[in-house]
């Protein structure tokens, strides 16, 4: 029983996390672990990378008919 | 014995699917269910992944796990993201699905429900969902190079230009059209004017959100945004009951069109973190809960089919727009079958955040299954509701006339019974004061959606809630279409205008921004006005023109595709991307022509013009019209250059590829190919990336 709820448990933060990659609330972070890996030094903060981020997507077609 | 109860599972599904279709196309006069269609297009999808996609998988691309893709060679956290397979699939899906799947199929529908279905179906699996697939693959090759990129390095210059400005061509159209929908679905509509006009400041407040509380916490933002937009919803019928309220929101065609074109405009020059972004995020949430709920309502409830399986409107005389189905159905419903706007997204920030070349089958391939099922859905929707309704609601006023007895009285002439009360009713459960001649199947659409939803949760009760929110959904997603849109556009000329004076093309700079807002805005502004002011109701003309745009654009990625295809030696696959393209310039150049030349005056666009011109010379037109008749004179002459200009450039497109590919069989030019040399992966199986 107590294994059903710890995967259940599991299973709901991973649906939680591709919820949070799909919309782009986990954008920042995966953006530090890109630079860790690389050990290059955060250059953006929070607010600069999302208005980066959205001036990049939005300057191409993003949105189809 | 797992090998055999495979082969027993999949030869199952594949008899239940041809069944299901043999019960829609082959049944007459007896009304069948919506589940036939589900069933259908859901057993024809699952054989034409688990087999078409993986021969194009293994065949003709020959997808490679080893190889590292772009997003593992740059990965920067920015542009090159590795990105997990699901994750990139609703991304892909939420760029693709626009409302072209919605509203397409259900101007489709004046045919009967079964050109559009077949078409729906067949196409996505052999044109739609090949195109998306090939190109996504022959950008992960080239390190996440657009389409118009592409086009220039493997057919050669003027390939590149002649995409360049087909992306701009129907970008211009695709806004014009798509906005004359919401005008349409708005107009006298208090209700669902003031839904649509109170997303603005809820963006705004999402927007600074965002911004300055809580920077990129898009889920409570959204989560916030989607409980008001709900709110508002409940709150249009309160503002529709003040008698003072309902004034302030109640707003002609022409009005709304002004309103619309200022958005635009404001949603191009304002920054993005302030309006577009926020709007898209709540339209991504809306969108998808919006999709399944549909599918649950439609697997719920079962509705029957009420239209015929074909109606009389095949030989071309259709009230919602003219020409015959060949080759008007396969124009009209465009993006669920097959989009050439997709090859944007396929060359797009798709291919940059892709992990391994395999997940292109999915991605690529599945998520415009997808799509096409949306479009399936759509068509269920139409076609479950009395065709005299359906009718009713999508003739323009030039064909039906106004009056309800008179409109009635013409449906049921044609053979579907139409009662003006049905109407009056209909109107009243829905709380709008008319659903007379509201060209543009976005409110036939949503009338179809709330019989579904309220048949489910609420019954009649909440009718008029669930139509308000299907008008709320369709017209937010449309807006993040047209604001999204009007944004790249504006890169684009920004772009163009560079290469003649440089400063022009600096992004930020502030004449710059507004002289190339204005530019795309007054362009697509210009169709708005002109379907709006139209006779006919302006879907008449400017939808086929968006689709012959849209099917363009889509001949030119698969020219693109053919032409890489023959320089990677597939020659013996090489029907997989030709045949297709030939359908598509076939159909293009088909409806081109009789846009432009046919002597019916409500399909070819000189004959309406001549028409017209005829009756001022007769004195025909009372003095206080002639200035409107002049000016869509003129509209018509313009459409008829515009279609001739789009037809121009698919032949010249075609001549260099043609000369392209011979050269290449003949040995006379290399083929040189233009892909990123190989790396191998440094990712283990299944735990590479995030």
């Amino acid at each position: 029983m107590k294994n059903a709820f710890l995967s259940f448990q599991h299973g709901l933060r991973r649906i939680l996390e591709r919820i949070r990659e799909w919309c782009g609330d986990a954008s920042y972070e995966r953006y530090q672990r890109a630079m860790a890996r690389k050990r290059e030094p955060m250059v953006l903060s929070p607010q600069q990378f999302y208005v980066q981020q959205l001036e990049r997507k939005y300057s191409r077609p993003n949105r189809c008919c | 014995m797992k090998k055999f109860i495979s082969a027993f599972v999949w030869i199952v599904i594949a008899v239940i699917g041809a069944g299901a279709l043999a019960a829609i196309a082959l049944r007459r006069n007896e009304r069948i269910s919506a589940t036939w269609f589900v069933v259908a297009a859901a057993c024809f999808y699952l054989v034409a992944y688990r087999f078409y996609s993986a021969f194009l998988a293994a065949k003709l691309v020959a997808l490679d796990d080893s190889r590292a893709t772009p997003s593992e060679r740059n990965d920067d956290g920015r542009d090159f993201v590795p990105t997990n397979k699901w994750v990139l699939f609703g991304h892909h899906f939420a760029a693709i699905a626009g409302p072209g799947p919605l509203v397409g199929p259900t101007l489709a529908a004046q045919f009967g429900y079964l050109p559009g279905t077949l078409w729906l179906i067949a196409g996505a699996a052999f044109a739609g969902c090949v195109q998306d697939f090939v190109i996504l693959f022959c950008s992960i090759r080239r390190n996440g190079k657009s389409l118009g990129e592409m086009a220039r390095d493997e057919v050669g210059k003027r390939g590149g230009f002649i995409a360049q400005l087909a992306v701009l061509a129907i970008l211009i159209i695709l806004l014009g059209v798509v906005a004359l929908v919401v005008v349409n679905a708005l107009k006298t509509s208090p209700w669902a004017t003031f839904t649509l006009a109170m997303t603005i400041p809820i963006a705004l407040l999402m927007g600074v959100y965002l911004r300055y509380l809580r920077p990129g916490r898009v889920l409570e933002a959204s989560l916030i945004g989607l409980a008001l937009v709900l709110f508002v919803v409940v709150a249009g019928q309160w503002v529709a009951d003040s008698a003072s309220w309902a004034s302030v929101f109640t707003l002609s065609g022409v009005a709304l069109a002004f309103w619309i074109i200022a958005y635009g405009f404001a949603a191009s020059a304002l920054p993005v973190w302030l309006l577009l972004a926020p709007r898209d995020y709540l339209s991504a949430f809306i969108k998808a809960g919006a999709i399944f709920s549909l599918a649950a309502g439609i697997l719920i409830v079962r509705p029957e089919i009420q239209m015929p399986a074909l109606t009389k409107f095949i030989d071309g005389s259709g009230p919602v727009f003219a020409g015959k189905v060949f080759p008007f159905c396969f124009i009209t419903i465009a993006c669920g079958a097959i989009s050439g706007f997709h090859s944007l997204i396929s060359s797009g920030t798709t291919p940059k955040m892709i992990q391994r070349e395999g997940h292109a089958r999915v991605i690529g391939y599945g998520a415009m299954l997808l799509e096409s099922f949306v479009g399936v859905m759509a068509m269920v929707a139409a076609c479950a509701m009395q065709p005299g309704v359906y009718f009713a609601i999508n003739s323009p006023a030039g064909v039906v006339g106004t009056a309800p007895d008179a409109v009635a009285a013409t449906i049921s002439g044609w053979g579907y019974h139409l009662d003006p009360q049905t109407m009056t009713n209909m109107a009243r459960a829905v709380g709008e004061q008319t659903l007379f001649n509201r060209a543009g199947g976005a409110p036939s659409l949503a009338v179809g959606m709330a019989q579904i939803f309220s048949s489910t949760i609420g019954g009649e009760r909440l009718m008029s809630i669930w139509y308000h929110f299907a008008i709320m959904f369709e017209a937010l997603f449309i807006l993040t279409v047209l604001d999204a849109g009007t944004r790249v556009g504006r890169f684009m000329v920004q772009e163009m205008g560079g290469r003649v004076w440089k400063p022009f093309g600096q992004t930020s700079w502030m004449p710059s921004v507004v002289i190339s807002s204005a530019f795309v805005v007054g362009a697509w502004g210009y169709f708005l006005y002109q379907g709006v002011i139209d006779p006919l109701g302006g879907i008449n003309s400017l939808w086929p023109l968006f689709g012959i745009a849209n099917q363009l654009l889509a001949a030119v990625a698969l020219v693109v595709a053919t032409t890489i295809l023959l320089k990677m030696g597939r020659l013996k696959w090489i029907w997989v991307t030709l045949v297709p393209t030939v359908w598509l310039i076939t159909i293009t150049m088909t409806a081109s022509w009789q846009k432009i030349f046919s002597g019916n005056a409500r399909i070819g666009f000189l004959s309406g013009a001549s028409a017209w011109a005829a009756q001022i010379a007769a004195g025909k037109i009372p003095a206080a019209r002639l200035t409107e008749i002049q000016r869509t004179i003129f509209n018509l002459r313009l459409d008829a250059v515009v279609t001739a200009v789009l037809a121009v450039m698919i032949l010249v497109l075609v001549l260099e590829a043609i000369l392209r590919w011979t050269a290449i069989l003949t040995k006379r030019s290399e083929a040189v190919l233009h892909e990123t040399p190989y790396v191998a992966t440094q990712w283990v199986a299944g735990a590479e990336g995030d």
